[in-house]
């Protein structure tokens, strides 16, 4: 089966002058990464944030050129199709339901917006698209009428992921769509997301920095760290069995609702990694609790299997 | 115990809406209280109320607002100031609310020291230095030297705790200290809080929309809904024996590893919090409550659940 979303060892460097003679520093923010997301299925990205996974989301969705690599979407190389037709392939719905909608337009003319950039469709047809994507996302006719400041932030939310369905794609990327919203609207939304991608059989690549929630949405769990992928599984094997010592610390310091079990020392120590200075050998070292002989010169190169992929020289 | 923080009845309104209706709780000393709920719930405008640092236009009333026995209510503006980074200190979810950009860590933290205490400017350093070590920040003479924006995000809010506790605080209120930080980070940041605590005897009242901070570090807890304590009890009662809906539509809703399979709907609560009216009856949750019933439009009654555990609601729910 051809997989809906395809990388391959896509990069993203960004030049960043500091000064104006000071010479210009590289930031690596994608760093050789590859995966393929078979057509149906939850993709969820996580790591620390600066770890490149908006960067990757963008070079996805074709509003930023990579470096190197290439993304296939649907089997089409992405830089060879035109917009319109990326469009009615892939959209986005990104955290910040406040600044990504228009607040001088109404609801229904920005859930519209694909639709009416697509230029050949009647009016008709846009009014009704636009109605029955509306009512999918469990908002009403009426609402589609007001401004963006007369919604709460799980509404605004909701007039995203209209947006992004109106064009009826089959492949959306979600960078942290529940981040800035509350447990409660979080749990509506992300229902939402699991209910519209059974119903119109979407794929989904789920962007996020909480853990649980990929947990709940992903079927397969990629874990970023200093632009690079350094473990994939499938969702319930990574949260049972991590075999990065990153992965095993990011999912130590998820704090679940248990009293009792204090906060734990995930033993990371306090140097915070920068894509600007990528150490040698294995990017992770030093905050590596299990590091060892190799890892301050040797990069890891990736150890694939049945059970998925991981990058380490414990794997070796 | 006596209760290092009390607070009793703290009313807060903004022209026409209230923000704070009726909530009272304590603190005692080398507790950690949490104060949770949604946004917009109340909590950010409580503390504020308690430190004397309300925004222009909010009136603030209590029957009661005592910190270590001493009535605050009554305080102008000086003496408030006094206690303020002093015996009573307070952090912020973004540091550079208390952080200024235009001076660097060293001077902004020894400043605290020479205004409350007078103590000289070589005095102050060695306690700043002292400090940063204790929040885990390594070189700190370095960081001392340095500019908040030159610091990662984890390393300001350290910095800000460290100011904080300059002058050996009795009580630290914090509010959301780390919903803007990693889970890694803040996991750091959790435990410095919690080792503080254990060495200094403070007293935390620590507001937070997280459970899972909660659960991890709180030893006592009040749900905050619509500017009401709507439960408050001991941390290990209040998950176990959630009487309240609306305290119990939260704990559903949060996603945890292994408890609901994917695929299988979380928990939600329908609809928003409701803005409140002054002189609004009855209780506030009614509109999104699955058990409501004609009783909810009148007085709340609140009730006893076990020992210091506390619900206001009319139903009597079983465990
Ligand atoms: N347009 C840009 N110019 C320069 N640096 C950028 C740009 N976009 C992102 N970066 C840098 O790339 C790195 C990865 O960023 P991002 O992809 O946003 O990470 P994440 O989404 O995981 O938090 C960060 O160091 C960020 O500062
Ligand atoms: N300066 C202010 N002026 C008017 N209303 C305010 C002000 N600050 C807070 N409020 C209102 O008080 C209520 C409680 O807010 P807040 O304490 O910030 O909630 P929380 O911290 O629980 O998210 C909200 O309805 C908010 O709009
Ligand atoms: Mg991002
Ligand atoms: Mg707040």
């Amino acid at each position: 089966m051809t997989p809906a979303i395809e990388v391959r060892d896509l990069r993203r460097i960004f030049n960043v002058r500091q000064g104006l003679f000071a010479p210009p520093r590289q930031v690596r923010a994608v760093d050789g990464v590859s995966f393929a997301v078979p057509p149906g299925s939850v993709l969820g990205v996580v790591g620390e944030s600066g770890c490149g996974k908006s960067t990757l989301a963008r070079m996805i969705l074709g509003l930023l050129p990579p470096t190197s690599g290439e993304v296939l979407v649907d089997g089409q190389r992405l830089s060879s199709m035109d917009r319109k037709a990326r469009a009615r392939l892939i959209q986005p719905v990104f955290q910040d339901p406040f600044s990504s909608l228009n607040p001088r337009r109404r609801v229904q003319d920005i859930v519209a917006m694909p639709l009416v950039a697509q230029g050949n469709i009647d009016r008709a047809t846009v009014a009704r698209r636009v109605a029955e994507a509306l009512e999918r996302v469990g908002l009403s006719a009426e609402q589609g009428g007001r401004f963006p400041s007369q919604l709460s932030g799980g509404q605004r939310q909701r007039v995203a992921i209209a947006r992004a369905l109106v064009l009826r794609p089959r492949i959306v990327i979600c960078d942290e769509p529940t981040s800035a919203l509350d447990v409660s609207v979080q749990a509506q939304i992300l229902n939402l997301l699991d209910e519209l991608r059974r119903d119109l059989g979407l794929t989904y690549l789920f962007i996020s920095h909480n853990l649980a929630v990929v947990e709940h949405v992903a079927s397969e769990v990629a874990v970023m760290y200093l632009g690079r992928i350094v473990e994939r599984q499938e969702s319930e094997a990574l949260f049972h069995n991590p075999r990065h010592p990153y992965t095993q610390a990011l999912l130590a310091s998820v704090l679940t609702p248990e009293p009792g079990l204090g906060v734990p020392d995930v033993g990371l120590g306090d140097i915070m990694p920068d894509p600007a200075n990528v150490p040698p050998g294995c990017r992770f070292h030093p905050r590596c609790p299990r590091v060892f002989a190799p890892c301050a010169t040797q990069e890891p190169r990736p150890t694939t299997s049945a059970a998925g992929l991981v990058e380490c020289h414990l794997e070796g | 115990m006596t209760a290092l923080l009390e607070v009793q009845d703290l009313r807060v309104t903004f022209g026409g809406t209230a923000a704070v209706r009726g909530a009272s709780l304590a603190v005692a000393k080398g507790e950690t209280h949490c104060l949770v709920g949604e946004s917009g719930c109340g909590k950010s405008v409580t503390s504020l109320a308690i430190m004397g640092l309300l925004a222009r236009g909010g009136r603030r009333e209590a029957s009661a607002l005592r910190f270590a026995g001493l009535e605050i209510g009554g305080l102008n503006e000086r003496e408030m100031s006094r206690l303020r980074g002093d015996r009573m200190a307070m952090i912020f979810q973004e540091p550079m609310t208390s952080l200024n950009p235009a001076y660097t860590v060293g001077s902004q933290m020894t400043e605290v020291l020479r205004r409350h205490r007078g103590a000289t400017r070589a005095q102050a350093v060695d306690r700043a230095a002292e400090l940063l070590g204790r929040v885990g920040i390594t070189a700190p003479g370095l960081r001392l030297g340095q500019f908040p924006h030159q610091l990662s995000g984890g390393l300001r809010q350290r910095v800000m705790i460290a100011m904080a506790l300059m002058c050996d605080p009795e009580l630290l209120i914090a509010d959301e200290p780390t919903t803007a930080l990693d889970v890694t980070v803040q996991a750091q940041i959790l435990r410095l809080l919690a080792g503080l605590q254990r060495d200094l005897g403070l007293g935390i009242l620590l507001i937070t929309h997280d459970l899972g901070v909660v659960a991890r570090i709180a030893d006592r807890v009040s749900v905050m809904y619509a500017g009401e304590v709507v439960e408050s009890a001991p941390t290990a009662e209040l998950f176990g024996n959630p009487r309240h809906p609306y305290t119990r539509g939260l704990l559903a809703c949060v996603p945890v590893p292994g408890k609901v399979k994917r695929g299988d709907p979380l928990g939600s609560i329908p609809g928003v919090v409701p803005r409140i009216p002054p002189g609004f009856r009855g209780c506030a949750f009614r509109d999104r409550c699955e058990y409501a019933h004609a009783e909810c439009s009148g007085p709340i009654p609140r009730q006893q659940a076990g020992p210091g555990h506390e619900v206001l609601c009319t139903l009597a729910l079983a465990a």
